[in-house]
């Protein structure tokens, strides 16, 4: 954060000149000696009737003003202000940010100290790391989650025990230590269209009765080709891939027969950022506390 | 006559005084910071912006985010626990203007960047009240059907290079226009904002 000797002297001198300018303009101007005018006399100019006496400044403001150049002074010498001069404090705005953020990390060690040791499904009866984990949820996950955790369009909801990629409590943390990646890629071209209502037609039939017979049951065939690898089988989903049940009633993206249709034509992905990068183990843990106590007593 | 009344009845003089003890502040606080290293030289991580997300800058302006958007985060513990890393000068160098904005209606998106998914930025543009219920932000569902100007984009990448020194490459400047032709505003404000303060990890822990 250097400046160069000669920007550094350029401040230096005009300070030090204003310094001592303004003192010198202090002191000149609080004696009287204007063009032989005394004390209580007006200086003869006239505006509109409106006279303007000579008096000099009161005391009390005079005083004012050496205040502010003795403290200009006072403030020099502490901080810095002189060109490179660092101030006899050694104050920057970089080590002050440092200094309170050490101080904010060793109250939350403080605070996190009675609860963080305890494995997570004993953390969610702390009322204290609940609020806590509440406040942090608020704050890094409620944009997408929603504030009530219970998600949107294409953002899961934490509240129905429901899981893509599980919900342990260590995948939990896994989860939001390292983000997720979810792919379903486009069968456009692989199942055709009329492939793609005969799988979407078995899909819903889990959920909504009614589907077209037939469409169902050319479509059993093509998910056990097509889909099985990731959904299962039994179309119940996988953890490790992060498929979907599909069989329930939870869908993340859209139930609608339209969108379950181009979701299969176009493919979608779905991404939960990591977290890892931004917050400390013990705010995940009670992140992750806080996700689990969602959907568990 | 005194000195006093001198420059009282001599209107030109008064100005060039005024003029003179205005400009100290400045002298002191201004001047040295334009040839200061530390705030003209880029961050080494720092990169020009590409023409999709110029094209997604000059949106950002046109509709007026900055006047609920700041992009300054402050080197005090309460913004960085919320926003990441403080923001620094010479994260800004290629900014003309910068956009660092006064007035926080919305959260300030200095690193928003890599913060939410494409996906996720695309749905709360379209309808902010689809993800976010309790915001108070106006949609911009035109984004996903108005297209970027590249003609525009290109020229406007022309001149920060010549006049403004930003270190865009011939070869950047040649395929700027193709490089957004065809691109809706939709995606070139997304662009802009995944790649907005980015240069320093978010990092506060």
């Amino acid at each position: 954060m250097e400046m160069t000797s000669g920007w550094s002297l350029f401040i230096i001198v005009i300070v030090v000149a204003h310094i001592i300018g303004y003192s010198y303009l202090l002191w000149s101007t609080s004696k009287m000696k204007s063009d032989g005018h005394k004390e209580g006399e007006t200086t003869g100019h006239e505006w509109d009737g409106i006279e303007e006496y000579n008096n000099p400044l009161p005391r009390w403001w005079l005083f004012m003003f050496i205040f502010t150049i003795i403290f200009a002074i006072g403030y020099l010498i502490l901080y810095p202000g002189m060109g490179n001069y660092k101030g006899t404090l050694g104050w920057t705005e970089e080590n002050a940010w440092a200094k309170e953020n050490e101080q904010v990390l060793a109250k939350r060690a403080e605070l996190f100290s009675t609860f963080i040791d305890k494995p997570i499904p004993a953390m969610i009866q702390d009322e204290k790391a609940m609020a806590i984990g509440e406040r942090l949820f608020a704050n890094h996950c409620s944009t997408c989650h929603g504030s009530d955790a219970q998600g949107a369009v294409g953002f899961p909801n934490l509240t129905d025990n429901d899981w893509l990629y599980g919900g342990e409590p260590d995948t939990l943390v896994q989860t939001i230590t390292n983000g997720r990646v979810g792919v379903m890629p486009a069968w456009g071209s692989a199942l055709g269209d009329d492939g793609v209502k005969q799988v979407a037609a078995y899909v819903r039939h889990f959920s909504e009765e009614g589907q077209d017979e037939d469409l169902v049951a050319k479509g059993k065939g093509k998910f056990a080709m097509f889909c099985a690898a990731c959904h299962g089988a039994d179309a119940k989903g996988n953890h490790l891939m992060g498929a979907p049940n599909l069989t329930d009633a939870t869908w993340l993206h859209s139930f609608d027969s339209g969108r379950v249709e181009s979701i299969l034509l176009e493919g979608i992905s779905g991404k939960m950022p990591a977290h890892g990068n931004i917050l400390d183990e013990g705010s995940i843990k009670v992140l992750a506390a806080y996700v689990y106590s969602l959907s568990h007593e | 006559m005194s000195k006093h009344a001198k420059i009282e009845k001599n209107i030109g003089l008064m100005g060039v005084l005024i003029a003179l003890v205005v400009s100290m502040g400045g002298l002191v606080e201004i001047v040295p910071l334009m040839f200061q290293t530390s705030v003209i030289e880029a961050h080494p991580n720092l990169k020009p912006y590409t023409a999709l997300e110029f094209a997604g800058r000059d949106i950002y302006i046109a509709e007026g985010c900055y006047n609920c958007h700041s992009q300054q985060i402050r080197p005090f513990v309460d913004e960085t626990l919320r926003y990441g890393h403080y923001s620094q000068a010479n994260e800004f160098v290629y900014d003309h203007p910068f956009q660092w904005g006064s007035k926080r209606t919305g959260p300030d998106l200095h690193r928003v960047g890599g913060k939410y998914t494409n996906e996720w930025h695309e749905y709360h543009l379209m309808d902010p009240r689809s993800v976010v219920p309790e915001s108070n932000m106006p949609g911009y569902p035109w984004f996903a059907e108005k297209l970027v100007d590249a003609e525009q984009t290109a020229a406007g990448m022309k001149v920060h290079a010549k006049w403004f020194g930003v270190p865009y490459t011939q070869e950047q400047l040649d395929s700027a226009q193709a490089d957004v032709d065809g691109k809706t505003q939709l995606e070139a404000v997304i662009a802009y904002l995944q790649v907005l303060g980015t240069a320093i990890p978010r990092s506060y822990k």
